[in-house]
């Protein structure tokens, strides 16, 4: 027994001997990675140094999704919304969207408001009307500087006033003068945009969040980063000039959601006996009055404005109709939009052309959460459906850049398994500096080798601020390579996703969900190994046409040519050429059979002004010139861009500044012609009345009681998550640690034993 | 047989140290983004222009917040995403900024920066500075648990309040539904 004891104790004295090492081992591994850390920071330390980095946080457009900002002395207050109603009429090829949000001024001070909003891209803005407390403004179409001063000359007058601003194509700024304390303002937009086709499949989609954007820092502040990237340090200017008024806001749209309740109504007229007609990803209450016609409202009424709505819908047939065909008269001149879908041709007699794919994979911080999930689904998918033949390599970025391959490789098992196992190993965090790797993409080893189609599939979210670089990098680089944009997540930048897939000569798929994945990516690589439709061209019979796109772009498999022309007269016939593959393609629309269609002057004027912007960026015409187009267009078509915004001045004066409103300016008071139960949808979603009011609310209860108490949603602030898994890690490292030591001990024991 | 015997408290020891070295990453990135993120307010004050703690931010420093009477001290970032409150407290979206008319809510990690909540007590002194500069003195009037969806907090209510918002359990180990609400009151501006 003695004996036995005293080995014990030898084995009492190893033990703490082991033990004080493997603690000196522990602080070494934390040193280390202390250091580490550290070293990390301090290596990008003199970034910030620089004055004036960023743009001051009382900024306006450092608003989130169509969030409200009122300006009093202080700075900006963030005032909540209390509602958005959109209501969209879909008639044949064109939407007429109508987005009316409701927003309270919940000072005792009178404000200024200021408001940023996401709209779709190939919309036409056109009406802005405003109800201030019990004032109706309707907005008039000016030049922006004019506009500006018209509203900032209204403001110093102390008048109500409204402005509406194009900062993107897709984005948009109102402000609103001159908001009395606790007063209610109503906003209403309305926007023209045509139906999206893809095959058999017709689609629309309301972007009701402006994620946040990655602005590039000025070059001259952040060379010491980018050192490694040649060419950067040459210019100065600033990669995002407008950086001031776009500046992003982060915040999780998950948290940030249900502050934002949202109601949606689409009037669903599709000229044709409908089929299938689908939510992604909301859930959606549809009535069919008649074959024709849906009325599609969100199964909940109200919905956290964190996610882009889509609605996609079939028609009952087997296919589509192929050809649509439609007109309007406005002023003197015919205006007419056609859709026509190219015959699929399988091409069975050649075997396909080699290609060579480079996948461009964003791992920045914005993709974090499933979009990098689905981004990499998306990617490894693809990977999958690379012939033997085929050359690939993998891109990934975020404010670094890894090449997978120095150069392109062929696609056999081993490689792939390779570039599968890189991406699986891609996390999302970082900044978004997305030039470097779209020239890294398009830089070809092998140029005018015509035996193999280059295409480049690009999967981001695209949040980025400065489009025009990577617009430029795309003319100036693309030479033989196509460029297909991949949009990942609930919503992407697809005013970029779509002008860099047009500049690109490539397509535009967007996944918006885990589900999706898989059905969009097979549509996108029937895109690329499927023949595109080249060289077509557009011939009138005997009216004289002005067409846009001027340029018509090649067409890939499943999607229509879209086309929109003004004419002076609507006779005779257009001829449609072109050729699928290597086999010529024909076909002509009498245009005597078109249907009447509603908005199309704005449509075509809309894809005039783009044509505009793009040649303006391809430099094909002069900035003055192109600017002189647009302006054009815009104050005849009445239509917001980059140069006109819509102003609104209230004639009547403006109430005593100071003098708080009374009780009767409460949105139930709405003035004729703004039906609050139009506005709100039938089931209608009452704002909570403003605190302020609250007490008095006996006499509002008479007239609320007629409708049905509101969805409580915007009440309460959902928290955050708030518990890391630092001391769970901790603890699960200190068993393991335990659990080794006693291990080693045990293995001595033993040896000792022998 | 040795060879096995001796990898297997190696591949352990290896194992332990990773996982335990995570955790302490997260309490060092904890603790030194505080450093940069206090030369950043410090800078935003001094200059008035928003000043990111590192290039690559996705955020930017809002307010301090500070308990004099236990010495906690803490930088408040805007937004709450995940990534943001990895580094300090997160202002809430949607809710005021302190000083300001309604209930402003920041919200920051039980085990790092809000690990001080527990022992704020009842009329504790709690200042904000904004990153204006101006300074806002709150009075700590009260606790609560709540679930996250149903804080009950209305972020446009007449008063002057502020709300410290952190996970509940203290003590637990993972995350689960409840918050813990620490309610303060305007008293000096």
């Amino acid at each position: 027994m003695t004996i036995c004891d005293d080995t014990q104790s030898i084995h009492r004295l190893a033990l703490l001997r082991i033990v004080k090492l493997l603690l000196f081992f522990v602080m070494q591994g934390i040193a280390v990675i202390l250091v580490g850390f550290v070293a990390l920071f301090v290596s990008f330390e003199p970034v910030w140094s620089a004055e004036n980095l960023q743009a001051t946080i009382t900024k306006p457009s450092e608003a989130r999704s169509g969030s409200l900002l009122f300006k009093t002395d202080d700075g900006y207050v963030d005032a909540t919304r209390l509602g958005v109603d959109v209501d969209l009429t879909v008639s044949g090829p064109t939407i007429r969207a109508r987005v009316t949000q409701i927003f309270r001024n919940p000072t005792q001070d009178w404000v200024e408001a200021t408001y940023v909003y996401p709209l779709s891209a190939g919309g036409a803005v056109d009406t802005l009307k405003m109800v201030v407390g019990d004032r109706v403004i309707v907005g008039d179409i000016k030049e922006r500087q004019q506009a500006k001063v018209i509203y900032e000359q209204a403001r110093a007058a102390g008048r109500k006033a409204a402005l509406t601003e194009q900062e993107r194509p897709d984005i948009f700024t109102n402000s609103v003068a001159n908001i009395g304390p606790g007063e209610t303002v109503l906003v209403q937009i309305e926007y023209q945009e045509p139906v999206h086709q893809s095959g058999d499949e017709f689609s629309l989609r309301v972007p009701l969040v402006v994620a946040p954007r990655y602005n590039p820092a000025p070059i001259v502040q952040s060379v010491d980063m980018r050192a490694d990237n040649g060419g950067w340090g040459s210019t100065s200017s600033d990669p995002v000039p407008d950086r001031d008024r776009i500046t992003p806001e982060v915040l999780d749209p998950a948290l940030h959601g249900p502050v934002n309740p949202t109601s949606i109504t689409v009037h669903l007229n599709a000229g044709f006996p409908l089929g299938e007609v689908k939510s992604p990803f909301h859930a959606v209450k549809i009535e069919s009055p008649d074959s024709t016609t849906r009325v599609i409202r969100l199964a909940d009424g109200q919905v956290p404005a964190d996610r882009d709505f889509e609605l996609t819908w079939k028609p009952a047939a087997e296919k589509a109709p192929s050809v649509g065909l439609f007109r309007e008269h406005v002023g003197n001149a015919d205006y007419l939009l056609a859709f026509v879908t190219p015959p699929t041709v399988e091409q069975a007699e050649r075997k396909p052309l080699p290609r060579e794919v480079i996948f461009v994979i964003d791992n920045s911080g914005s993709m974090g959460g499933t979009s990098i999930t689905q981004a990499k689904a998306s990617l490894i998918f693809g990977l999958s459906r690379l012939q033997p033949n085929d050359r690939f390599n993998v891109i990934r970025f975020d404010h670094t850049m890894d090449v997978l391959f120095p150069d392109s490789v062929s696609a056999d098992a081993g490689h792939i398994g390779q570039a599968t196992s890189f991406v699986n190993a891609l996390q999302a965090s970082g900044g978004t500096e997305m030039v470097p790797a779209m020239r890294a993409a398009l830089t070809d080893n092998a140029h005018g080798d015509s035996n193999t189609l280059r295409q480049v599939v690009f999967l981001t979210d695209g949040e980025i601020g400065n489009e025009q670089q990577l617009f430029e990098t795309i003319t100036a680089m693309r030479g033989r390579s196509r460029v297909f944009m991949v949009g990942i997540g609930s919503a992407p930048n697809t005013y970029l996703m779509t002008r860099a897939a047009e500049l690109g000569r490539g397509a535009y798929t967007h996944i918006g969900s885990v589900d999706q994945v898989e059905e969009r990516m097979r549509g996108l690589f029937a895109k690329l190994e499927n023949p595109a439709v080249t060289g077509l061209a557009v011939k009138f019979s005997s009216a004289s046409a002005d067409i846009a796109p001027a340029i018509l772009p090649d067409l890939y498999r499943d999607e229509p040519l879209v086309l929109a022309a003004k004419l002076d007269k609507l006779q005779g016939s257009v001829e449609i050429k072109g050729r699928i593959g290597d086999r010529p393609w024909t076909v002509t629309l009498p245009l005597a059979n078109a249907a009447e269609g509603k908005g199309l002057s704005k449509l075509w004027a809309r894809r005039k002004i783009s044509d505009a912007e793009v040649a303006r960026t391809t430099r094909q015409i002069s900035p003055d010139e192109a600017d002189k187009a647009i302006l054009a267009l815009a104050l005849q078509h009445q239509l917001v861009t980059r140069l006109t915004s819509l102003v609104a001045v209230d004639k009547t004066p403006s109430r005593p500044e100071g003098t708080p409103l009374k009780l009767t300016d409460l949105p139930l008071n709405l003035p004729a012609g703004w039906d609050f139960e139009k506005v709100f949808g039938e089931r209608p979603q009452l704002p909570k009345p403003p605190a302020e009011r609250r007490a008095d609310a006996s006499d509002l209860q008479t007239a609320m009681a007629k409708r049905p108490q509101p969805a409580i949603m915007a009440d309460t602030v959902r928290l955050p998550k708030t518990a890391t898994d630092a001391e769970l890690k901790m603890i699960a490292g200190s068993i393991l640690l335990m659990l080794s030591l006693l291990l080693s001990l045990t293995n001595r024991r033993r040896r000792l034993a022998r | 047989m040795t060879k096995a015997r001796l990898a297997t408290p190696i591949l352990l020891a290896v194992a332990g140290l990773v996982l335990f070295g995570q955790g302490v990453y997260i309490h060092a990135k904890a603790l030194l983004a505080q450093v940069l993120l206090e030369r950043a307010f410090d800078a935003t004050i001094a200059t008035g222009h928003t000043t990111k703690p590192w290039s690559w931010a996705d955020t930017w420093p809002v307010a301090r917040i500070e308990v004099k009477r236990i010495g906690a001290s803490a930088i408040v970032l805007a937004g709450s995403s995940g990534q943001a409150l990895a580094f300090g407290p997160g202002h809430v979206e949607l809710t005021p900024n302190a000083g300001e008319r309604g209930v402003a809510v920041y919200s920051a990690h039980r085990d790092t920066h809000f690990r001080f909540l527990r022992n704020v007590a009842v009329g504790d002194e709690i200042d904000i500075t904004r990153d204006d500069g101006k300074k806002f003195r709150y009075r700590a009037d009260g606790s609560s648990v709540v679930r996250f969806d149903a804080s009950g907090i209305d972020p446009l209510s007449d008063g002057y309040e502020l709300v410290l918002s952190t996970c509940w359990p203290f003590d637990a180990l993972t995350s689960g539904p409840y918050r813990y609400l620490l309610h303060a009151t305007l008293i000096k501006s």
